[in-house]
């Protein structure tokens, strides 16, 4: 533990982004320091979860600086993809990480998957592609686009339930919309649960209350994966792996042990070790990863084990491009590079001798360097990392092995599903929204939302319970409350308007939603019923206005998008009036609006 | 005893202000940047930091820096 240890600690940025161990506090202010050190980004990433991953942002931010280069990230917000996507590239944000979250497809899915109806859950599937169909062809314009894999939170009862069942199904059906598209990286969430392990990779703490399922544990893995997937944003092209031999691809010293002395055999321990890294270097040159030796010994010696060692996996005819002399291997690795005619920076150099793994760290820092662990099973985790240098985010990785089973899948409930607009997509939902003025039921539930909501709040006036019930009981004031549901039910009370009636005038005080159901035309679909009321209680023009805080620019321009007109602004504050009979706000027809 | 000017470095990075600016008052209602966000952030830098765990009773409520001088204390304490 860093115990009392602060970020001014004598280490340096570096050591510290390079450290696994490294407190958070210790990565943020190395993040900031080596983030000022560095001038344009080579990336602008844009993440938007439905959950919050605030702390995503920092390791994607860390990871890249540990690769040499610097990325921008923005956050979206909780669970809007297709607005959030609109809105990244609106910013110019290139790369986009999309994660949606299990136990946010309804409140609490993850409870009630075990008692969903088939039915249900083919529904539930044919929103879920639908959904994610629309995001991913929407984000066809961006360089990558990570989509994170769903995962369970809770645990399996022993034995195992549903709940597996349920997520590899969803999965695969976003698996199937990923297939479609050529940009897009798929990201195993579950799979980075199981390696942390399911207790150190969530904090439930923070999920109950803020919706933060994970650790900084897993979310520094996850940071770390998705930065091998995009081979650092795009700037590490490795094509090449050099491979030491004693010790690296047989057990023992040849020259020494003579090649019945080296150990390599399947069956026995520390051959079988070897042997396995053998298998596994030669399904990387399947792959298409070029192989080349680069070794202190006599070359006929090593002809000779290529050529006729039993146990061998590797051959002659695997290996492009050798370099077995006693020569130095800074000398070696040079000739190998200008041999292939390839850059330095293409090769990845594999060697047991620490003295070795430093020279060439020191002289060809382009290279990047894996030393082989001394002890044989440790080999094994040292190999996964090369193979991920290779092969993350690769073609193999994400097509071969899964569009032609994707593909097969019977279609029918994905055709259904099929819609070529959004507004298809949304009138699919049935959306209903029900209005109610002045429901004392909701006053505490009003009240609420009133101070937790930051980001679509126009005013961001603060309501206790007590004022709340005042305005209700004010016959000049009105409170409206709004339910949405859809097919799959009801959201619950997901926005507020407050409206004063003044002379003549109906001033709309506050304006607040949940971001939840932003991006669906409920913020629109509302007004034709409360200016009607309005009306109906002697008003003939309207008042709004817009005030800034540091968190609802993304409001800044609603009333315009309603269709108000301007009528002044001073201190970011914009007021808008005009007479009710004159404003026409955008139609949203696929939503039915209800009165309570 | 916690290390006071450790812990104005670690509250200072996390909710991105200079540890000069960590007073005795300090508090979610005199630091505009301290939202509920950056409190959740404060929470497990500290837990790092300090090498304690902050019961999910207390980790909402530790929202001054007098509360949380009074949080580690007892948590160091109790260790």
């Amino acid at each position: 533990m860093n115990t009392a240890l602060g970020p001014d600690t004598a280490r340096s940025p570096r050591d510290v982004l390079a450290d696994p161990a490294a407190s958070l506090a210790e990565v943020m202010a190395a993040v900031e320091a080596a983030e000022a050190e560095r001038s344009s980004p080579v990336a602008r990433i844009g993440v938007s979860a439905g959950a919050t991953v605030d702390l995503l942002g920092l390791y994607l931010r860390r990871h890249a600086l540990a690769a040499g280069v610097r990325v921008e990230v923005s956050q979206g917000n909780f669970d809007d993809p297709l607005g959030d996507i609109d809105r990244f590239a609106a910013e110019g944000v290139d790369c986009l990480l999309l994660a949606p979250f299990l136990d946010t497809l309804a409140p609490a899915f993850e409870a009630r998957a075990a008692i969903l109806s088939d039915e249900e859950l083919n529904a539930r599937e044919a929103e879920l592609s639908a959904r994610w169909r629309l995001a991913l062809a929407k984000a066809a314009g961006f360089r990558t686009v990570f989509l994170c894999g769903l995962h369970r939170l809770t645990a399996p009862v022993a034995g195992g339930d549903r709940l597996d069942a349920v997520v590899e199904r969803l999965n695969r059906a976003l698996r199937e919309e990923a297939a479609a598209h050529a940009n897009v990286r798929w990201i195993d969430m579950a799979g980075l649960v199981a390696d942390l392990g399911r207790r150190a990779a969530f904090d439930l703490r923070f999920y109950l209350r803020n919706a933060a399922p994970y650790s900084p544990a897993l979310l520094d893995a996850w940071a770390r994966q998705v930065t091998a997937v995009s081979r650092a944003w795009g700037t590490r092209f490795h094509k090449a792996l050099v491979l030491d031999c004693d010790n690296t691809l047989w057990g023992g010293v040849l020259g020494e042990d003579l090649a019945g002395g080296i150990r390599l055999s399947p069956e026995g321990y520390p051959g079988n070790v070897f042997h396995r890294a053998q298998s596994e270097f030669q399904a990387l040159r399947r792959q298409g990863v070029l192989l080349c030796l680069c070794s202190k010994n006599n070359p006929a010696d090593v002809d000779a084990v290529l050529a006729t060692h039993p146990d061998m996996v590797l051959r002659d005819a695997d290996i492009i491009a050798r370099e077995v002399s006693w020569d130095d291997k800074v000398a070696g690795l040079r000739r190998l590079a200008q041999t292939l005619n390839i850059g330095l920076d293409s090769l990845v150099f594999l060697d047991d001798s620490a003295f070795e793994c430093e020279a060439v760290r020191a002289q060809l820092p382009e290279v990047t360097v894996f030393q082989v662990p001394a002890s044989p099973p440790a080999y094994l985790d040292v190999i996964a990392a090369i193979k991920d240098l290779f092969l993350a985010g690769g073609a193999s990785a994400d097509r071969a092995d899964k569009t032609e089973q994707y593909r097969q899948r019977a279609a029918a409930l994905a055709e259904q599903a099929r819609f070529e607009t959004q507004e298809a997509y949304l009138a699919s939902l049935g959306l209903t929204v029900t209005l109610a003025r002045d429901d004392a039921r909701r006053v505490a539930r009003i009240a609420e939302l009133s101070q937790k909501s930051n980001q679509f709040n126009l005013t961001t006036v603060r309501y206790s319970a007590g004022d709340i019930e005042r305005l209700m009981q004010d016959p000049a004031a009105a409170v409206y409350s709004l339910e949405v549901a859809d097919k799959f039910g009801s959201a619950g009370l997901t926005g507020v308007v407050v409206v004063r009636c003044e002379g003549g005038t109906a001033a709309v005080e506050s304006l607040f939603m949940s971001c939840r159901v932003l991006g669906r035309g409920v913020e629109f679909a509302i007004w034709p019923a409360i200016f009607a009321d309005a009306a109906a209680r002697g008003c003939t023009r309207v008042r709004a206005e817009y005030r800034p805080t540091a968190k609802n620019a993304q409001a800044a321009d609603f009333y315009d998008r309603l269709g108000l007109p301007l009528a002044g602004e001073a201190d970011g504050v914009r007021t808008y009036e005009t007479d009710i009979a004159a404003v026409a706000p955008p139609p949203s027809p696929w939503i039915k609006v209800m009165h309570d | 005893m916690i290390d006071e000017a450790a812990l104005k470095q670690v509250m200072g990075t996390v909710l991105g202000v200079p540890a000069t600016a960590i007073g005795p008052d300090a508090s979610q209602d005199t630091l505009k940047s301290w939202d509920s966000l950056k409190h959740m952030n404060l929470v497990l830098a500290l837990e790092q930091s300090f090498g304690v765990q902050i019961p999910d009773a207390d980790a909402a409520d530790i929202t001054s820096y007098a509360l949380i001088k009074v949080v580690l204390e007892e948590l160091k304490a109790a260790a």
